[in-house]
């Protein structure tokens, strides 16, 4: 403020309250290494299911929400640079080191590099190609298995190819890696110089980051996930993924938090008032503003009642996942929204914890519903409605293989050791940071 | 010791000393400027309404104002005498300027509740300055968006049949239609509006009160006020009802024009069916609504004398958000037309390509030139701190939002699926006078607004300078 811009004194931190003793780094190695070999493990018994394409779908899955974990997490970190904001220096280091899993995540991306070489090829008998996820890669094999379909993508192909495909694929983990590591990296820089010209230089670039960020992660939703049905679109399919990455993010922030706040750390730093914060942010953008725009891009869908916009909905209702469906609606919407309305519950710990895990668990349900149903290929066959689901009425989810669970646990495992593994050698919190006084003494009204 | 002088030359523009637009790395900018204490904010504010005579420029801006109301009571006149034929709607084209004028005012009407509400709920202090006068706007732009719809139904003398009313008929309005919604959507968007803005009036229309000289003033103030004492107590009540309109304001902000937007999109009409319309007509809105109340602000705090309190920085703010719903609004754009030509489907590619470069071209430039790519001037700080600057792009983004209506609503419905029945709009003087009436009216009632009541929420204001604070670092 005008007439006192003397420097602020560095608020006194005790060191025991960011600095890690030894637990947090046992703790992360212990988690890297059990997801090392659950990773392992998951691998070994998809394979050995000899379903591939199943197998390519739960590893999609799985990789798309440590992905959405950690894009979520960087588009945090950067709403706080945008708007300057003064209550979440003291959180944010949190959100900078789950974001910074964007550094390396792009090897958990590398079997498709795998996959687009054997495509290449076309040898006999070379390894399953895109195709094996995307069927728009192999327009050969679609047109002789579903030409109407075929008919449709052929006119895509100058956007979904496999060659441009992976240049794009290319150019958002780059561009990932370098937001991640840039906010992160400058914020640790911080922390030794004290110097506002890293505060300054990570708003200037905030705008431009955030834009960067939108582009990327809507086109990579509409890559991996909407590309799966190549003749489905929705224009909404890009803010949709967004929300699912604010879900995952945001939660994991709250609860990585609050995990450090139960083993005593972060003590006269995140209070109760950071955590109410973080709890509004969850039910803003994981509860109220995903339900919104899943709510609008369903009715505009059913409403229309185009056929082919309403196939895509209409796998997504039969059989089982009807059932999964409306698991999404009440779980990821109506249960947490009474859960989280109340300030009290935002405030208790525990309740934000148990809050937390649960949006996590439903987003990583949400990723499975974009991505795993498949638009049976008769589906242009049934009169009615109800003819076609009764003949698919054993449509199963898929969501009892235990390989799902496994290579869950096994990249979690590697996202979270990694953080930690950041959090413990770089400490708890940005305790230079200009506003870090301003946040620590932060106060709801 | 603050004498009533004193705290008059202080609004001389030469008093502005510091530069609030500077962003401090830590501690906060100032937002109130010259106001040496709380009773120079409140003279500040309550001498435009208790000045004997209202300036010259007030008197021809309300001069022209009324003679358009005026014209706006003639053409609703003659169209309630003859049929809605006296606009220029035809066969294809049954919307076109009535609905694109109820879109544009709705959208305008954002501005105010995201103010009040959302940025409330976000901290945003520096919203204290400019909500009042926003909300009021929001009213005022509301009932200028109802006259459309109103006048658009024929027979004007059935209109309250968009209500539900139970009647002998049995006749009951469609409950799937959109257009229902619609009416839900915006009465009661008008009514937590209205309610929330004289709740928040409430303290001030007190302290006009309690400085009121004549007998009128005192009674009439007095009335609005309700009692109103100041006490812990009442501030108490105070702040917690605000806290709760702010928080059922809030997704009103998002449900009305995601209604409004439902209008388009449930059909099938290729240009209008798509999903990502909910939150772009919201972008949209809250961009138009800030654009307005850029144009009401930058005139206003220069004829009133306020620019100490609602400052440079105020109005940087604002063109920051209507820089990143502008950048939003191009997002939509862009994917629709990225999503057009993905679809594969003719009838979809069609619609955008006609729309760029059909026959209503030069509207979608407008549109693109105005929303998306002047915005993107605000990227710097010398042109969001140039007070001419600020207005001309805040004029032209109202136009440019004007014109996304236009082309959305008359360019889908111009060239639509069978050739043979294309055609074209072209408005009578019917659609352009009734255009103009709206504008007068909205303007009329704002003037009024200025004249009579206080157009900054004082005890707000207050609560945001440094004395209010006292634990604060000053």
């Amino acid at each position: 403020m005008s007439g006192h811009d003397h420097h602020t004194a560095a608020p006194k931190i005790p060191q025991s309250a960011i600095v890690d003793d030894g637990r947090i780094a046992t703790f992360a190695r212990a988690i890297f290494a059990a997801g090392v070999i659950a990773l392992g493990v998951g691998l070994y018994v998809g394979w050995k299911q000899g379903n591939p394409n199943q197998f390519a779908k739960i590893y999609l899955v799985d990789f798309m929400f440590v992905l959405a974990l950690a894009l979520g997490a960087l588009v945090f970190t950067m709403i706080q640079h945008l708007t300057k904001a003064g209550w979440s220096p003291a959180v944010r280091r949190v959100a900078e080191a789950h974001g910074a899993n964007l550094r390396w995540l792009w090897v958990l991306a590398l079997p498709v590099v795998w996959l687009w070489w054997n495509g290449r090829s076309h040898d006999e008998g070379h390894g399953p190609g895109l195709d094996l996820l995307w069927p728009w890669a192999n327009l050969e094999h679609l047109a002789a298995h579903d030409p109407a379909e075929a008919e449709l993508v052929e006119k895509k192909s100058a956007y979904l190819n496999p060659d441009f495909f992976m240049i794009r694929n290319l150019a958002y983990f780059a561009i990932w890696a370098l937001l991640a590591n840039f906010y992160f990296g400058r914020s640790v820089h911080q922390d030794s110089t004290g110097s506002e010209a890293d505060t300054k230089s990570m708003r200037k670039w905030a705008g431009p980051a955030i834009i960067l960020f939108g582009v990327t992660t809507t086109f990579a939703a509409f890559d991996w996930a909407m590309s799966l049905s190549p003749a489905w679109f929705s224009t909404m399919f890009g803010v949709y993924f967004f929300c699912v990455c604010c879900t995952i993010g945001f939660s994991a922030i709250a609860v990585t938090l609050l995990r450090l706040k139960q083993l005593g750390f972060l003590n006269g730093v995140v209070s109760a008032e950071h955590m109410h914060d973080l709890g509004k942010f969850i039910f803003a953008f994981g509860v109220v503003f995903w339900a919104y725009i899943a709510f609008s891009q369903y009715m505009l869908i059913w409403y229309g009642n185009i056929p082919e916009e309403t196939t895509w909905f209409a796998a997504r209702q039969v059989g089982a996942w009807a059932w999964l469906s409306a698991a999404l609606l009440f779980g990821h919407f109506v249960i947490p929204f009474v859960f989280l309305l109340s300030r009290w519950v935002k405030r208790w710990p525990l309740l934000l914890l148990i809050g937390g895990v649960w949006m996590m668990a439903f987003g990583w349900l949400d990723v499975w519903y974009l991505v795993v149903p498949v638009v049976p290929s008769d589906i242009g066959t049934f009169d009615t409605w109800n003819a076609f689901a009764a003949a698919h009425a054993d449509a199963t989810t898929g969501l009892g293989n235990p390989a799902i669970y496994l290579i869950l646990f096994g990249m979690l495992g590697l996202s979270i050791g990694s953080a930690a593994m950041r959090l413990s050698r770089v400490g708890l919190t940005c305790r230079r940071d200009p506003r870090i006084a301003e946040s620590i003494a932060f106060e709801n009204f | 010791m603050t004498t009533v002088s004193s705290a008059i030359d202080r609004q001389d523009p030469g008093f502005i000393e510091v530069d609030n637009t500077v962003d401090p790395v830590s501690g906060r900018a100032p937002l109130v400027l010259g106001c040496r204490d709380f009773h120079d904010v409140t003279h500040s504010v309550c001498r435009v309404n208790e000045a004997p005579k209202a300036p010259l420029a007030w008197w021809v801006a309300f001069a022209i104002s009324l003679s358009l109301v005026g014209f706006l009571g003639v053409c609703v006149l003659y169209l309630i005498l003859t049929g809605v034929g006296v606009w220029g709607l035809n066969n294809p084209v049954m919307w076109a300027f009535d609905i694109t004028n109820f879109v544009w005012w709705v959208g305008i009407g954002h501005a105010g509740t995201l103010i009040s509400a959302i940025l409330f709920l976000f901290r945003q202090k520096w919203r204290t300055g400019i909500n009042r006068f926003a909300e009021a706007m929001t009213i005022f732009a509301v009932i200028c968006a109802g006259l459309f719809p109103g006048i658009h139904v024929g027979r004007v003398w059935f209109a309250y049949w968009l209500f539900p009313i139970p009647n002998q008929m049995d006749m009951w309005p469609q409950f799937r239609s959109p257009l229902l919604w619609d009416v839900f959507a915006v009465g009661t968007y008008f009514t937590v509006s209205l309610v929330f803005w004289y709740v928040g009036l409430i303290p001030d229309l007190a302290t006009m009160r309690d400085r009121a000289t004549g007998k009128l003033r005192q009674f009439a103030y007095g009335f609005f006020a309700l009692g109103w004492r100041g006490s812990m107590r009442h501030w108490h009540r105070y702040e917690v009802a605000y806290l709760l309109l702010a928080a059922l304001a809030t997704p009103l902000v998002l449900s009305v024009h995601s209604v409004v937007s439902f209008d388009f999109a449930v059909s099938q009409l290729p240009g209008w069916h798509t999903t990502i319309f909910p939150p772009y007509f919201v972008a949209g809105a809250i961009f138009s609504g800030f654009a307005m109340v850029m144009t009401l602000a930058v005139p206003a705090r220069e004829l009133f004398g306020l620019k100490n309190i609602i400052t440079l920085r105020h109005l940087d703010n604002m063109n920051k958000i209507i820089l990143v719903t502008g950048c939003i609004v191009g997002y939509a754009y862009a994917m629709e037309f990225f999503i057009a030509w993905y679809s594969g489907a003719l009838y979809e590619k069609f619609a955008f390509l006609n729309r760029a470069f059909g026959q209503y071209w030069w509207a979608y430039f407008i549109m693109v030139g105005s929303n998306v790519i002047t915005p993107q001037l605000f990227w710097f700080k010398a042109i969001r701190t140039s007070i001419p600057l600020m207005f001309a792009l805040s004029i032209v983004v109202n136009i440019g939002m004007w014109f996304e209506r236009f082309v959305i609503i008359v360019s889908s419905l111009a060239n639509d699926f069978l050739p043979s029945s294309w055609d074209a709009f072209f408005p009578t003087w019917v659609d352009i006078g009734t255009m103009l009436g709206a504008i007068g009216l909205f303007s009329t009632l704002f003037l009024l607004f200025c004249r009579y009541l206080p157009m900054i929420a004082i005890a707000e204001v207050k609560a945001v300078m440094p004395q209010a604070d006292p634990h604060g670092q000053h």
